[in-house]
Parts: structure tokens; sequence; C-alpha cells
């Protein structure tokens, strides 16, 4: 078993009220004797960890502020979200970061792969073999026994037993967490949208910070109540004119708001996101009966990320969502040096060319530099459609 | 009577008006946008309404390129890609595709009865814009005005670096090996060309082509750029307004 980190960071007098506050925070989950994981990516089966009762966490950082840092031991030229995540991490800036008793990582992307050789030597990690094929029986069975294989880690670590009653119980709650986000974003196929794509991108993405699940989907449900009782009171945020845009590509968040921000101010409004902040995490749900390692390993292989090859849950999940959302134009986002999306535009570019879909690329970072420059190509893109 | 429109295209190097009423351009005007975008647009809108002797409030106004935020005389702000297909339009009635070479930025938009059908804009880079070319002047010692002067047919030498700083070391490297600067001035058209294709290449070039921004009247790139392309590039006399054109017309 590991120990537990309970002691605030030595920096910690140093920062600001607010980052203070978030690390008091994790201490109080801490000090109530909950070990917390941190994840990277939407192929972590959270199920493993909510089933041994710990607290688990995303630690995708979304700011540039320690990307000076990372770059000590990484190359400029990486995907800014490996930078400040292993930024974070040298630092101690992030609360979740530093009080993470188990990191766990997997083999998607080798910018990644390669961020957390260095980072463990600082943390306490585990990468998942992920195969970049969905389909073959042999790339099933890998996947499956590394599922096992966490448990197995989770358990030794955290000295606990999980028991496929309990995966079941926490493939449920994760269902339900599912179906109520996907019930908040699908209400953005009414005409107008009721909500703008940024508060819809703020509500998703802040729900990966609630730790405690009742409460989660309860606010959940309470937003999804308010959102629907506005709407019927004739609140109408969004103008019925403006151009509806879905978001795929990279996962956004904090700084990258940005992008959402650039195209509202232009007089669209960001309906959907086919990114790992929205639909790709929520649109499935997990099968309930049978074998519950089994019924995790097969959810999570299926999600449609840029990584595998090829790569067709995707394009399934984006044609369906631009009918299903009445989508006039489709912007993707692309993190500066992540090849995988970056390489993917063209076949979604050609896969939207053949549904008459006008799509437009933004190639950005974690500062502000480029904002008028996206606003000038996102504010044309929006005139054209 | 028939509304009078200004359009106003501030850009990153230069500020450009036009004054148009009955679909005919009454007054030019451009200035170097300087420190203060705000201020020389003003300056120019002044002076397109001194030359045509018109009072303000007669007038709608459009403000376009990077500078239009702060145009705050301005009733109505279009971004400078659905501004220059409308000029460009204006200028070439039934083009097709425009190269747009500016200073801080180029940009390839594919356009159909003047609307914008696609588009594509260089990064974060200087490389294939006008910054570029008068870095690499002033390297060699010329004003980007007197330039052209050293483009003599035939003479070229090859550019390695697509990147502005390191074409800059490029060309000392060159100099000191005693290339000519004529040889070097051809490279560096044909660099900005090569890049500016690039682009053009994601959004296809088709007939009539029509070259407008800040370098449109340097008859060696649209050269370069015919030969490229393998197609004929045409340029009108107003093809620096392009966007300010449009502007107007929108406005
Ligand atoms: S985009 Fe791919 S690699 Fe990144 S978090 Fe999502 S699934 Fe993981
Ligand atoms: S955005 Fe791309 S490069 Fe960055 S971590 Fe995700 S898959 Fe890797």
């Amino acid at each position: 078993m590991i120990e537990m980190k309970k002691e605030l960071p030595l920096v910690f007098d140093s920062f600001a009220d607010a980052r203070k506050n978030g690390f008091l925070a994790v201490k109080k989950i801490k000090d109530s004797g909950k070990g917390v994981v941190g994840q990277f990516c939407t192929y972590t089966p959270l199920e493993i960890f909510m089933a041994a009762g710990l607290v688990s966490v995303s630690l995708c950082s979304t700011s540039d502020e320690t990307i000076p840092d990372a770059e000590k031991d990484l190359p400029g030229n990486l995907c800014p979200l490996i930078k400040s995540s292993y930024g974070f991490a040298v630092t101690d800036k992030c609360p979740y970061m530093y009080f993470a008793d188990l990191v766990v990582g997997e083999t998607t992307c080798d910018g990644k792969v390669k961020m957390y050789e260095l980072l463990a030597k600082k943390k306490n990690l585990h990468i998942l073999q992920l195969p970049r094929n969905q389909f073959t029986p042999e790339s099933k069975a890998l996947w499956r026994s590394e599922i096992v294989r966490l448990k197995e880690r989770v358990e030794k670590d955290f000295g606990v037993t999980i028991t496929d009653d309990m995966l079941r119980d926490a493939i449920h709650k994760r269902n339900e967490e599912r179906r109520l986000l996907k019930e908040l974003y699908e209400l953005s196929t009414l005409c107008p949208p009721p909500i703008t794509g940024l508060r819809q991108l703020q509500i998703l993405f802040g729900s990966q910070f609630k730790f405690d699940w009742k409460e989660k989907t309860e606010e959940i449900q309470n937003a999804i109540n308010q959102i629907k009782s506005g709407y019927d009171a004739g609140e109408r945020p969004v103008s019925i004119d403006a151009p509806r845009i879905l978001i795929t590509g990279c996962p956004m968040g904090g700084v990258t708001e940005k992008v959402v921000k650039v195209i509202e101010e232009a007089g669209g409004v960001v309906v959907a996101y086919e990114n790992c902040t929205g639909a790709k995490q929520m649109d499935r749900q997990c099968l309930e009966e049978g074998d519950p390692i089994t019924n995790i390993a097969d959810h999570y292989l299926q999600i449609g990320c840029s990584i595998m090859t090829p790569n067709p849950s995707r394009f399934e999940l984006l044609g369906r969502l631009c009918e299903q959302f009445k989508v006039n134009g489709v912007v993707e986002m692309t993190l500066q040096a992540c090849h995988t999306y970056a390489v993917e535009s063209h076949t979604v570019k050609k896969f939207l060319e053949e549904r008459n879909i006008p799509y437009l690329q933004l190639e950005t970072d974690y500062g502000t530099a480029d904002i008028g420059q996206l606003s000038t190509r996102a504010g044309a893109f929006v005139e054209m459609l | 009577m028939k509304q009078i429109t200004v359009g106003i295209d501030c850009g990153s190097a230069a500020c450009k008006g036009v004054l148009i009423k009955e679909d005919s351009i009454l007054a030019v005007c451009v200035k170097p946008t300087g420190w203060n975008p705000k201020e020389t647009a003003r300056t120019v809108f002044q002076e397109l309404l001194e030359q045509t002797e018109t009072a303000e409030h007669e007038i709608r106004v459009a403000a376009t390129g990077y500078g239009r935020v702060g145009i705050d005389f301005a009733h109505k702000k279009i971004t400078e890609i659905t501004c220059h297909a409308s000029g460009a339009d204006y200028l070439l009635k039934g083009v097709r595709t425009i190269i747009d070479i500016g200073g801080q930025d180029s940009k390839v938009i594919s356009v159909e009865n003047g609307k914008v059908l696609s588009f594509q804009m260089n990064d974060k880079c200087a490389a294939g814009t006008g910054r570029f070319l008068e870095m690499s002047a002033h390297r060699m010692g010329v004003d980007l005005s007197d330039f052209p002067k050293l483009l003599t047919e035939g003479k070229r030498c090859s550019l390695s670096s697509m990147c502005a700083v390191f074409a800059d070391s490029e060309i000392v490297s060159l100099l000191a090996a005693g290339k000519t600067r004529e040889e070097i001035a051809g490279g560096i058209i044909q660099s900005v060309v090569t890049k500016v294709m690039a682009l053009a290449g994601r959004v296809g070039t088709e007939s009539p082509i029509l070259l407008t921004g800040g370098l449109a009247q340097m008859e060696g790139i649209r050269k370069e750029l015919e030969f490229q392309t393998g197609c004929p590039v045409n340029v009108s006399q107003f093809s620096r307004y392009a966007g300010a054109i449009g502007a107007a017309l929108k406005a």
C-alpha cells in the first residue's frame, strides 16, 4: 500500500488566494481519508476508481502558466496540453496533480507517452497499454487485460478489494452522469439553442471537477431544469439567426474557451462539441448487464479519438451530431503540434465536403497572442455561412 | 439621393480608405498604420471627406482589417476575408480566386459571385508576407520601394529557409558567398510565392485570379505567381484597396 499525501506543498504560501483555496479543498478530501487518482484522458475507466471509493480528477491543464517550466525538460514544439500538464507537476502548482496518490496514463499520442516517462520520476504512475485498433479480438483482449491490471494496481496501492458488484454500481452511476450531461447538451438541438456554446462548455468542463457523485448529478439536473424553465418562460439568450456551429478536435476548456468566444462574438453559436470535453465521453452508455470488466473495456475502447487508426467511431459520431444539431458549419480546433488531430483534419474536411457542410480548421495554443487571428478567421467563417 | 459609403481597411502595415458613390470610387487614401490605428483610420476618413467635400453625417462607414475593432465611428465591422471577396468581385467581375499578400498575413480566398466559398490564411509566421520581403530588402541595404529595381528576368538563386528569421541569416551567408543582390532578390520573391502557393493548394486556384494587397503592384510577384499557378494573374490599379472597397460596398 502506498502512503497518501496529506501535507500542503512547500510553495503553498506563495500562492494567490484562489489557488490556496483549491489546495485546501483537496486537502479536505485527503484529510477525510479518501485517496485521489489523477487521469489525463477519456480512455481512463473512471468506474474502477469510483468502485474503490477514490476521488478521480482530470489533470489535463488548460493554461500556459507552467509551460516555461515544462520547457526546461520538454521540447518547445510539443502540444501545449502535454507541456502545461507536466509543468504543473514539476512546479506543485496544481492541487489535483500535487495531491494525486496515483496518476494513470494511456499509450495514446507519442508526446504524452514519452512525457509520462519523465512524470514517473515525480509521481506514482500507472500506464495502460491502449491498442490503436478498436475492433480485432486481439486488441479487445489486450485492453480488457489492461483494465484488470489497473484494478489490481488500485487494490494494491490503496489496500482495497473491488468486487464485481461495486463495479456494476459504479457503471450505473457513471451512466447516470453521462445521461444527464447528454440531456444537458442536447438542449442545444433547439432552435435557437437555450444556452450559448460558452455556457455549455463551462458546464461540461466544470463537471469534471465535482467530486461528490450525488451533488454533481443533482447540480446537473438543476442546471437542466433551470435552462428549460427559462426557455419556456421565453428567455432567448441566442438569436434565431445565429449560424449553428459544431466544434470538433482536441479537448477544450480554460484558455481555449477563446475559440468559442471568437465564434460567438462573430454572431455564431456553438451548439455541440464532438471532443473529449463534450459528446465523445457522454454520447454512449456502458452496458450494465454481464461481466462488468468486459463491459467497461468495451465501452472505453470505442471512443473515437484520432490516436486510433482507422478511426471510424469519430466519423459516425460527427456525422450523427451534425444532423441532430442541424449544424451550419464545423470548426475544428487543433492544438499546436497535435499531429494525430492535425493529420486527421484532412479526412474530416473531406468527410464534411461530401455532406456539403462548411469546415474551418483553427490551430491554436494556450497563449492569447493569436486572438486577433482567430477572430478574423472565425468571423469570416461565420460571415460566409 | 444615392447613399455615399466609406470603407476603411486598417491592416497591420497600411490603413486604406475608399469612398464610393453610386458604385463608383470617388476617392482613395492610404497611410501607414503606425502605432495608433484608431487615429490613423480617423485621418484617412477625414481626407476622404475633404477630397470629395462630403459631410460626415451623409455617410455610412464600414471598417475591416486587424484595426477594425478600434474604429469607433464605423457603423459596421466586417472581416477582411468577406470584404476582399466583394471588393475583388467589384474590381474583376466573376473573379474566382483572390491571392492577397499583405503586410502581416497572406491569404487565398475562393469566391463565387463575390461570396466566400473557403479561405486559407498563413499561420503565425512572417514568411510569405510583406513583412518578410521588407526584412529581406533591408538586409540587402535597400528599401522596399527600391526592391523591385533589383528584380531581373532570369536572375534568382534558391533560398531554402521558409522562416523569416532563418532567411535573414541565409541572406547574409549568400551575400558573403558572392551571390549578387539581383539573384537573391529573385530568390526572395520565389520563396514568398512558394509559401503563398502552399495556401492556394489547400483552397484550389480557379481562374480568373486577382492579386490584391500591398504587394500587388510588384510586377515580379505577379509574374512568379503566374509561373507557379500556370494561370494568368490579374491586378487592378486599385488592388491594394480591395478590402476597403468591399467594406464600402457592404457598409
Ligand atoms: S483527445 Fe484522445 S488522447 Fe486526448 S483526452 Fe481525448 S481520447 Fe484522450
Ligand atoms: S491534444 Fe493531441 S498531442 Fe495533445 S495530448 Fe491530446 S492527442 Fe496528444
